[in-house]
């Protein structure tokens, strides 16, 4: 089968056509086709999180999808949901918390905390652990970053900022 | 990437149809976290690939007394569902968020050991497997399913279309054991379902994961426990049979003794979950 041409959504305003031999994933779209090099390559295994993006607002894996499984969806990356103007508050929190060191993890741990946060404005500890269980941190450790999404729930949910999505 | 052909049928008949044309070399992927990862390392080398996101098999339909899940309804459909509690811990008990929302019933099924965890509490709870092939359907119970390691009673022109689970009316008990709280495999799954007259056990389904080839039932276990009260005894000698007739491996996780050990100290435990005055979590 030649290569065929795929659409989707990219974030809320934004329809992007490729064309992909088959079963590329997305993961290998976004970084090598449309140049979005948030969405970070690690296991490829679906082990580490990394590639993290939402898909109609649900976290998935990149490396695990084909590209054609995404045709007519809309598909969120950190560079979506980064506004044009200042940083999303979840990306404020990690930096005022120190919640990375070399960064790698953070576009997946931002994108799920994300997803979180749609979910649930004002979770737990214990939840957003539960949520975080599949975004491996090799350096940080942990705290850091839990604490962070715990600051950017309460950040958004005073109206401090409003969540730009 | 040697893939030369992905399909996404928009239909069972479809699926079926184009599973008739090419063959076993189609190699069928569900929610694509068991295969894609093959694909990408190229331990695997399909020529073609059928992906099933698209099928229209991803329903969960409650009608008296059953709960039909269709092939490909992802394990995140199956934590929101609250007719079978037992489902929705072995889903919530499964991998992490992301994987959840990938991952799907039907491709449990398929997961190597010591993977599999909603399969192990399919297996306890009775379930029946639907095969469908493009001039046939038929039911197998999935305790008939499995034939060894990675091998299974499905036909190369035949795919699984659906899951039926009997709602169950006692308390059921499930708990997978692993080295981490969340997003680990298991060094053991067991899942425990019991039928009571009277205070004495009547049946007993007694399912194990990461201790077999395939999610297996502990059926000298099984039968420890029929005719009693579930009383300490009981439970005891219950969880040394299952010790001693569960089939461990070793690998990363844990050895095959100490997945032996634990199988023993994890069906007691799921057992004293189901006991008389331990107030069972019900469904």
């Amino acid at each position: 089968m030649a290569s065929t041409i795929v659409t989707f959504e990219l974030g809320d305003d934004r329809e992007v056509e490729v064309m992909v031999r088959p079963m590329t994933t997305l993961q290998t779209v976004l970084r090598n086709q449309l140049g979005l090099t948030a969405t970070k390559e690690g296991c490829r295994q679906g082990g580490c999180g990394s590639c993290a993006v939402l898909v109609d607002g649900e976290p998935m894996l990149s490396c695990l999808l084909p590209v054609e499984d995404v045709a007519g969806r809309r598909v969120t990356t950190l560079e979506s949901l980064t506004p044009t103007e200042g940083l999303h508050p979840i990306q404020q929190a990690f930096i005022d918390g120190y919640a990375f060191q070399c960064g790698y993890c953070t576009p997946g741990m931002v994108i799920v905390a994300a997803a979180l946060l749609d979910h649930d404005s004002a979770p737990s500890v214990d939840d957003i652990r539960w949520a975080l269980a599949g975004n491996i941190c090799r350096c940080t450790g942990y705290g850091p970053i839990v604490e962070a999404i715990g600051a950017a729930a309460e950040t958004i949910g005073a109206g401090q900022v409003e969540e730009p999505r | 990437m040697t893939v030369h052909s992905y399909y996404l049928p928009r239909s069972l008949p479809e699926a079926l149809d184009l599973l008739a044309d090419h063959g076993p070399s189609l190699l069928v992927m569900a929610g694509g976290t068991v295969v894609m990862p093959l694909i990408n390392e190229g331990l695997s080398l399909p020529e073609a690939v059928m992906g099933l996101r698209r099928a229209g098999l991803d329903r969960l339909e409650r009608t008296d007394g059953m709960l039909t899940i269709g092939a490909t309804a992802t394990l995140t459909q199956l934590l929101e569902q609250d007719a079978v509690p037992m489902l929705r811990d072995a889903a919530r008990n499964t991998a992490s968020w992301s994987i959840r929302n990938m991952g799907t019933v039907g491709g449990n099924l398929f997961t190597p050991p010591p993977g599999g965890d909603v399969a192990v509490a399919l297996l306890a709870l009775d379930a029946t497997v639907t095969l469908a092939s493009a001039t046939a359907r038929r039911d197998l119970p999935l305790a008939d399913f499995y034939t060894g390691f990675m091998t299974d009673r499905l036909a190369d022109d035949e795919l699984l279309v659906e899951v039926r689970v009997p709602i169950p009316t006692a308390p059921t008990a499930y708990i997978k054991f692993g080295r981490k709280h969340a997003n680990t495999p298991a060094v053991v799954t067991v899942a425990v379902r019991l039928a009571w007259d009277g205070g004495a056990v009547t049946d007993a389904r007694i399912a194990l994961g990461a201790v077999g080839p395939h999610p297996i039932r502990a059926r000298d276990a099984e039968r420890w426990l029929i005719g009693t009260t579930l009383g300490p005894d009981a439970i005891a000698a219950a969880a040394s049979a299952a010790a001693k007739e569960c089939e461990p491996f070793t690998d990363a996780i844990a050895t095959d003794w100490y997945r032996r050990r634990m199988t023993g100290v994890f069906v007691a435990r799921a057992l004293e979950q189901l006991a008389p005055g331990a107030g069972g979590k019900g469904g």
